[in-house]
């Protein structure tokens, strides 16, 4: 502390004191030494040296030195030059002529240093500025630099991540992509564009691409959609396309940012999955035809028995002597509506033995319970058991799988007749429709048998759990993976009137 | 046998149709209607139960299952109530256990759909005849029971005692009358049964199950 104190005490002094004095000093000395030789070339040299010397003194020593210079000229002159010669005394025009040096060398030094004190600002400020400058520079450049190495990190970052990904004006022009995606479907990014894309879509799915992906742009909202792209090896693939809008300040869009990602796995799993799950009700419902048998048989005869009465009537008023023509015609007409019954029938049966691929068409609940119903006829009558169906009138038609909403419908009518086998007294088995909404429908179904005991009804709807003999199980757990899959729930519970209500849910696709 | 009936001729021979469902029924329907048989269709054995009568003749077509009341439930009652209408079961798929029972309990035949026209025709016709020896039976009893019924008191006591075997005597013996009498009672009697000879009055009295009285010595 002292030391600082010290030194900064030193450098004021110099700086304040030996510095202005020896500057000074030196000026008037050399005007003084070159006063004399010039006196006998010149008038009063003295006077432009010594004023030299005060300006040069102001100038490098500033006005301290100034100050100093104009006392020492002012002595030295009064000794030297003026007269009496080598005297301090002065005359009376001496002293006014003294006076008048001095005001001028006063005038000279508050000039010339202050001229100085602007010269240095001015150097002060330029060099500050130039050493702004340079910092600037600096700066920029580091910062230059540290851009570039996070935009190749960047770089390597999309190119590194296993994913597709690519960047797109506002346009929906490809700006830049990933080797992934350039190496999947052998393209070079150059090459690579919008329409390009495009045609290595699937194309069953490229109409619905482009169309969707119109859409986002117009509308600016991310887009998102699966689709087959053909790889460079011709297969195709399943991929996850997604893509977000970036928006410059103003709002407007700048660029698309997208990424592909390879769902295919997925895909397959899922597939198999339904494959599966189709097997599984395949199963069952192989399992359940052994029951549905006798009624299928009777479907089918009823309207053959009429059609063979038919046929023998009309043979018979053919026959007649005269020809019953009127009657023969309309009995024929009769042969042909129930042959047509009867097709109907083979066909509703192979419908719900088929193997095709499902479809989900707008259906109406109330006709499936419906034909179920009839299907079940027989099998009721045998088991002693009364189909009741309280229907709906103002049901929405929702999109379903006419074949696996009937498979859970006779699942539960069976398990319901099943559960009444032991049952004395009337046996009836209800089945009801309930509108919930516009977009959602519930079926119950209901019976009057002993009801679920409470330690397994957790249990009922787990696979391969099974209370029946010769049950696999399964029943209701595909029962309710239909369910699930067409938006709905199934559960059941223990009816008020004794017995047990299985209800499900069916809601129309989001 | 001198007795003679209109059954079988005046009383209108029907089909009565019992199945819930309907193209079936109309097919029966047309079918005896072009071979000249008149039908009569039902939904439900409930329905065929409020509508028969006792004057209806013909024979009963029933399904085996019905909802409601089924086809082998209607046969007991029929039998029970006794309704003797004879019945042709059919069926889309009988099985044995139901074939032997309704078979047992006295229908006519079992037919399974669809069945051919001969089928339907033979046991239709069976069932007619069938039908109509129950009610020329019917008839003769009838009447036998209105001749039994035109008898006297006395007659009635003489009669029993001529089929238990008794001779006019024993019976004058019996009845406190004297012979002459009890000769002119038997005459009248045995004109009133409109029977021929001893051997006839005996037979009807079996037919009607007129009990015979063979009197306290005897």
């Amino acid at each position: 502390m002292t030391g600082t104190e010290a030194t900064g005490l030193s450098g004021w002094t110099f700086e304040y004191g030996l510095k202005p004095c020896a500057i000074a000093g030196c000026f008037v000395l050399v005007a003084l030494l070159w006063s004399f030789p010039l006196q006998h070339v010149i008038a009063y040299p003295f006077v432009f040296l010594f004023f030299g010397a005060v300006m040069g003194s102001a100038w490098f020593g500033g006005v301290i030195a100034g100050f100093l210079a104009v006392t020492l000229s002012s002595l030295l002159i009064t000794y030297f030059f003026v007269p009496p010669l080598f005297s301090m005394s002065l005359t009376k025009d001496s002293q006014s002529f003294l006076t008048a040096f001095i005001v001028c060398a006063i005038a000279i030094t508050v000039v010339s240093s202050a001229r100085k004190r602007a010269e240095n600002a001015i150097r002060d400020a330029r060099d500050q500025l130039e050493a702004k400058v340079q910092e600037r520079t600096v700066e920029l450049q580091r910062s230059n630099l540290e851009i570039k190495e996070s935009e190749r990190q960047l770089r390597l970052l999309t190119e590194a991540i296993p994913q597709q990904i690519w960047r797109a004006d506002a346009g929906g022009r490809i700006e830049y992509c990933n080797h992934h995606l350039c190496d999947y479907i052998g393209m070079h990014s150059e090459t690579l564009s919008e329409e390009a894309f495009f045609n290595v879509l699937h194309p069953e799915d490229k109409p619905m691409f482009r169309r969707e992906w119109q859409a986002a742009l117009a509308s600016g909202e991310a887009f998102e959609m699966e689709a087959r792209v053909r790889g460079a090896n011709g297969a195709y693939r399943w991929f996850l396309a997604r893509s977000i809008p970036q928006r410059a300040e103003d709002g407007r869009i700048a660029r698309w940012y997208g990424i592909h990602i390879d769902v295919e796995q997925q895909h397959k799993a899922q597939q198999s999955l339904v494959r599966a799950q189709d097997d599984l009700t395949r199963l069952s419902r192989t399992l359940s035809l052994a029951e549905m048998a006798a009624s299928i048989a009777h479907e089918l005869n009823q309207p053959l028995t009429a059609v063979v009465t038919h046929a023998y009537a009309c043979r018979e008023w053919l026959c007649s002597t005269p020809a019953n023509l009127e009657k023969a015609s309309a009995t024929a007409e009769k042969i042909v509506q129930e042959s047509t019954r009867a097709s109907s029938v083979v066909r509703r049966v192979r419908a719900l033995f088929s193997e095709e691929p499902h479809v989900r068409k707008l259906t109406d609940m109330n006709r499936l319970i419906q034909a179920l119903a009839r299907l079940l006829r027989d099998e009721a009558i045998r088991r002693e058991v009364s189909i009741k169906l309280v229907l709906a009138n103002d049901l929405p038609r929702l999109e379903m799988d006419s074949v696996q909403i009937q498979q859970v419908l006779l699942n539960l009518a069976t398990n319901a007749m099943d559960a009444m086998m032991l049952v004395r007294g009337p046996r009836e088995l209800t089945i009801r429709s309930e509108k919930r909404s516009d977009a959602e429908i519930m079926v119950a179904v209901e019976d009057h048998g002993p009801g679920i005991a409470s330690e397994i009804a957790p249990r009922i709807f787990e696979p391969f759990f099974s209370t029946k003999e010769h049950g696999t199980g399964m029943g209701l757990s595909i029962c309710r993976s239909i369910v699930e899959s067409h938006q709905g729930r199934l559960w059941a519970e223990n009816s008020n009137r004794g017995g047990t209500k299985f209800q499900f849910t069916v809601r129309a696709q989001a | 046998m001198m007795i003679k009936t209109d059954a079988g001729m005046g009383a209108h021979e029907t089909v009565f149709i019992v199945d819930d469902d309907a193209s079936i029924c109309e097919g029966l329907c047309n079918l005896l209607e072009a071979v000249g048989i008149s039908s009569r269709s039902f939904f439900t054995a409930e329905g065929f139960r409020a509508h028969w009568s006792k004057a209806m003749a013909g024979c009963l077509l029933l399904d085996a299952r019905l909802p409601g009341i089924s086809g082998v439930e209607l046969q007991e009652r029929l039998r029970q109530s006794g309704i003797q209408i004879p019945i042709i079961f059919m069926t889309a798929h009988g099985d044995i256990p139901m074939v032997r029972k309704v078979m047992k309990s006295g229908a006519i035949e079992f037919l399974t759909k669809p069945f051919q026209k001969e089928e339907l025709l033979n046991a239709v016709e069976q069932a007619f005849a069938v039908d109509r020896l129950r009610r020329e039976e019917e008839e003769i009893l009838k009447a036998i029971r209105a001749r039994v019924d035109s008898l006297t008191a006395r007659e009635r006591e003489v009669m029993a005692m001529v089929t238990a075997g008794l001779l006019n005597k024993q019976i004058a013996g019996e009845l406190n009358l004297s012979e002459i009498t009890v000769k002119l009672h038997r005459r009248h009697m045995m004109e009133k049964m409109q029977a021929g000879s001893l051997a006839e009055l005996v037979k009807l009295c079996e037919r009607v199950k007129e009990p015979s009285r063979s009197g306290t010595t005897a």
